[in-house]
């Protein structure tokens, strides 16, 4: 049973009586039901059902409905009356006064109609009141534009007639006034320059006072310039135009604003109780809107459902797609599709579109939630937005989402489908031999790799350990390195400061992989390096380091310590030159050591405020591609342990990069893939929870 | 004599004289730092004597008599493909870094400013996703182009780089602008609004000019980074005219039929001193931009 409250609220929340009778009179019967004993409640219920059957010769049911067929009417009338009148004004006017004499003829209209239902219904009383803001409002408006335009016609008219001589003349005069105040200027000068001579100001006071005595003498000269009746008049237009293009939307929207504020403070009444609007156009975003009456607004909600039906639907269906069949493709994964099909395209067309699903689900779920949250409020007595209302709240709390739209349009695009579609890749059997077409074969890739069976799977656990010793001890070194030669060079007794400083920082500065390739050619067989360790160890033959896997392997930790110390020691620098000096004074006077005051005072500055800096780094060299492929491409090879696809320098990284694009194991490369950014991920995880960054986003 | 021993007995430091542990200890600093610079000046050295020295071949060898020509860089300009590649690569990082500095802008704005719906979940999201290294979708990224270039054939395999550049950059990018548009007082945006500031105004009018030297620092790593990749252009970019320079500049050392190590050093120079001296100059900006963001958060 449809229950009603005896009063309506407004949006800002304040309570109003209820104009409809009809429904007051049940509210106040619904009341007395629920608040009486027993006894007298049968009494109320008859009396309840009585009045509503009686519903529609209730007293102000038909004058309600009488007010609703005059107000047909007059609307009808209105506007051939509005056609008439602007047919009347037309060519009289500029466009912007046009509108505004039609809207001021408008609400004269409108007023002595809905004066006298006032007390009938709050939907009259707010045309009432509408209709008299604006008339308040337009005759103002009205004036300050015409009167601009006005202006302006004068300002535009006297255009033609300048020029000639009395430009001429002005001229003249504009010449004569900048001679005057060049002079003028020089005089000052001279008496300034006097006044240095015989000791009274200063030079630089002197080099003030001169400038400001040129910029004065511009600036008085720019003001006579407008005197010029061209550029005079050029200034005039110019603002003119500004004041009436920028004045009448300002009005306007001041206009709006107030319109908006009485719509707030104006409650709705409807018989309904239940939102049903929203439940009725569920399917169909936009129509809603337009149920609650929201038109430009439900514009915008119809894209949603263009989206859904002529997009998203379609395309997960199997239309449209360049090859694949949508969601169905996922499934099959082009098995029994043309020669021409290819797996992996039906599969990344398979996760657009689920992508592309998901949003239409939850643009449709938001359409759901607006209209259901509007026609709710309307039940309650809060009266639906107008355009101009959504549009300015759309603009402050929209605004967020509107400007993120381009992120998440590429980050779902271009990051999620792609890491979507290896993640399925790892479940399926992409190999040299199914290239074209393959299929799903579940956790077997995870199952080679766990077992380091299989041609792509057989190194794995040695490249994984090579990969976490290289990332703990290169880094390792690499942040020590740094540390220690920012704290040698911060040293106070140490001289040439710059010059160390400039010098280290030039790893960091130069691209390492010129500089990867270039070490790369000097430890090549007859590369200036290899000669030199060869000289150093006196051996016969040439000692190759690219040959030998456990020199390859030292001498690409140092080439990683040479490359990463540099950054660390900019950082380690930075941090240094901002410890208090006093510290170490206070360490000083309580007799500390040297390597104390290192290790208490230094060390933990330092390292608590570059933490998540050097967990950056120790994440970088675990991917760190570059450094292994360009130095030697991964090897040397040592096929009885690692097979013939990976080298025994190569980290996974390069491994995966092998698998992937020379020799065609994107299945199992996917699935490492997945591993390591599993463990990434939780890695950064534990890194992330301890930091100040996550606290601080976590709390707010 | 007299007044000699008078001066050395006067000691006019703040510091403690040192003892002799101390002298020794100096000295060992001296020669620890000089070799360490010794060690990072000495393969720069040789790049530089090599690309200059008319008597290498194609195979850099020690200790050559030197003689200096330009022969090296005439066979980079003439023979190779350096030119386009430099412009390549210059396409490729200028517009990666305007794409991020459009995007980031904004949401490091809105991030910062508007406690919106989604907002932490999405902040964590941006946080994992930063983690994922951007090779993961390698496998994808070909086919992707495939279809995408198929609808819109202008679509090249360079235009892709520069997506996935971006979208690998948007998500950390906006953690540091965002990082750094905390810590600009909300009174100056209550300001402009009190003044009748929109949302919009109030990004482009206060924020955007005093995030600038963030955003500078945002634009410059967001171009370093293509700058120095080498993976992905080695996966995505297949003909030497589409390379960039570190794609290019490896096939003069690592392709046997074009080997020349010279020519290299000659082009690995070229492009490290346009790159060093910026550095050199901007070290501050740069390095502090970084700081900030991780630990401001």
């Amino acid at each position: 049973m449809a229950v009603y409250n005896e009063f309506l609220y407004d949006t800002i929340g304040n309570e109003h009586p209820r104009k409809n009778l009809y429904l007051l009179e049940v509210a106040r019967l619904q009341e007395q039901i629920r608040n009486s004993a027993k006894s007298d409640k049968t009494e109320f219920v008859r009396e309840l059902r009585e009045l509503k059957r009686n519903r529609k010769s209730h007293p102000y049911n038909v004058s309600l409905s009488a007010f609703k067929k005059d107000e047909k009417t007059f609307r009808k009338n209105l506007s051939e009356s509005k056609k008439a009148y602007s047919r009347e004004i037309k060519g009289r006017f500029s466009p912007k006064i046009t509108r505004l004499k039609i809207l001021g003829f408008l609400s004269g209209q409108m007023e002595p109609f809905y004066k006298p239902f006032t007390g009938l219904s709050y939907d009259a009383l707010m045309h009432y009141e509408e209709a008299l803001i604006i008339q308040r409002q337009i005759d103002g408006v009205t004036e300050f534009i015409s009167e601009h335009e006005t202006a302006m016609a004068d300002a535009k008219a006297a255009r033609k007639t300048i020029g000639g001589e009395d430009n001429k003349k002005a001229r003249a005069g504009l010449f004569d006034f900048k001679k005057i105040q060049r002079q003028k200027y020089k005089a000052d000068i001279a008496s300034l320059r006097k006044k240095i001579k015989e000791g009274i100001i200063s030079k630089k006071a002197f080099e003030a006072e001169k400038a400001q005595l040129k910029k004065k003498q511009a600036y008085a000269i720019l003001v006579k310039s407008y005197e010029l009746p061209g550029k005079g008049n050029r200034e005039l237009i110019k603002s003119l135009h500004y004041q009436v293009t920028k004045g009448f939307r300002r009005e306007i929207t001041v206009l709006n604003a107030n319109i908006a504020d009485l719509r707030r403070k104006t409650p709705v009444e409807i018989t309904r109780v239940v939102p049903v609007n929203a439940f009725l156009s569920f399917f169909l975003p936009g129509f809603g809107q337009v149920l609650n009456g929201q038109y430009i607004k439900a514009i915008f909600f119809f894209l949603i459902s263009i989206f859904t039906y002529v997009i998203a639907i379609p395309y997960s269906l199997g239309y449209a797609n360049f090859q694949g069949d949508g969601i169905a493709g996922l499934i099959s994964l082009a098995a029994d599709g043309s020669k021409l099909d290819k797996s992996l395209i039906f599969m990344i067309e398979g996760t657009l579109s689920v992508y592309l699903i998901i949003f239409a689900v939850v643009l449709v779920y938001i359409s759901f939630r607006d209209v259901f949250k509007v026609d709710r409020d309307r039940i309650r007595g809060v009266r639906p937005r107008n355009w101009f209302e959504t549009k300015t709240s759309l603009f402050e709390e929209g605004f967020p989402y509107m400007v993120s739209f381009p992120a998440m349009f590429v980050i779902v695009f271009i990051v999620l489908v792609p890491i979507t579609t290896t993640m399925l890749l790892s479940f399926t059997g992409m190999d040299p031999q199914n290239q074209s077409k393959f299929p799903w074969v579940g956790l077997e890739n995870y199952k080679l790799i766990a077992l380091g069976q299989g041609i792509a799977g057989k190194a794995f656990w040695y490249i994984l350990g090579w990969s976490v010793v290289w990332t703990l001890v290169a880094t390792t070194l690499a942040i020590a390195l740094g540390f220690f030669l920012a704290v040698f060079t911060n040293n106070e007794r140490i001289k040439g400061k710059l010059f160390f400083r400039t010098i280290y920082l030039l790893p960091w500065a130069v691209p390492s992989f010129i500089t990867i390739m270039f070490f790369s050619i000097m430890f090549s067989p007859n590369g200036a390096m290899t000669e030199i360790i060869t000289k150093l160890l006196n051996a016969d033959a040439a000692i190759v380091v690219k040959y030998n896997p456990m020199l390859s392997r030292i001498t690409l930790i140092f080439i990683q310590g040479w490359l990463g110390s540099s950054y660390i020691f900019l950082l380690s620098t930075g941090v240094l030159q901002s410890i208090p000096e006093d510290l170490y004074e206070a360490a000083q006077i309580d007799g500390a050591t040297a390597w104390q005051k290192l290790k208490r005072i230094t060390l933990p500055m330092v390292l608590f405020q570059t933490a998540p800096l050097l967990i950056g780094q120790y994440t970088f060299n675990f991917n760190n591609f570059s450094v292994i492929y360009l130095f030697n491409g991964g090897g040397p090879f040592n096929p009885t342990k690692y097979g013939n696809l990976a080298g025994s320098t190569d980290l996974l990284i390069s491994y995966i990069f092998k698998l992937t694009t020379d020799n065609q194991y994107q299945s199992i490369g996917a699935a490492i893939t997945m591993v390591i950014s599993l463990g990434l991920m939780v890695f950064a995880f534990f890194g992330f929870r301890n930091s100040k960054a996550f606290k601080k986003s976590d709390t707010e | 004599m007299k007044k000699q021993k008078h001066k050395n007995a006067l000691y006019l430091s703040d510091r403690q004289p040192l003892a002799f542990a101390g002298k020794i200890g100096v000295l060992m600093m001296y020669i620890i730092l000089a070799s360490w610079a010794a060690a990072i000046i000495w393969p720069l050295y040789q790049m530089i004597v090599s690309a200059f020295n008319g008597r290498q071949g194609s195979y850099l060898i020690l200790n050559r008599e030197f003689e200096f020509s330009w022969e090296h860089f005439e066979y980079l300009f003439e023979e190779t493909l350096y030119l386009t590649w430099v412009k390549n690569t210059i396409f490729i990082a200028v517009t990666t870094a305007i794409v991020i500095l459009l995007i980031v802008s904004f949401t490091g704005y809105a991030y910062s400013r508007y406690r919106f719906k989604g907002r932490r979940a999405s902040l964590m999201a941006i946080l994992l996703i930063q983690t994922i290294p951007t090779f993961a979708g390698i496998a994808a990224y070909y086919a992707m182009h495939t279809i995408i270039s198929n609808i819109i054939p202008a679509f090249s395999r360079q235009m892709m780089l520069v997506l996935i550049y971006a979208g690998g950059g948007i998500a950390s990018n906006t953690f540091i602008l965002k990082g750094y548009i905390d810590s600009i007082s909300t009174e100056l945006d209550d300001a402009g609004r009190m003044d009748g500031c929109s949302s919009m105004k109030v990004y482009r009018l206060i924020i955007m000019p005093i995030a600038r030297p963030m955003l500078a620092v945002i634009g410059l790593w967001s171009f370093i980074g293509p700058f120095m990749d080498y993976l992905l252009p080695r996966v995505l970019l297949t003909s030497p005219q589409t390379y960039t320079l570190a794609a290019g500049l490896f096939t003069l050392i690592n392709d046997i039929r074009n080997t020349n190590q010279p020519a290299f050093a000659a082009g690995g120079l070229l492009t490290a001193v346009p790159i060093v001296i910026m550095f050199i100059l901007l070290q501050n900006q740069l390095v502090s931009g970084l700081a900030k963001g991780s630990v401001k958060g």
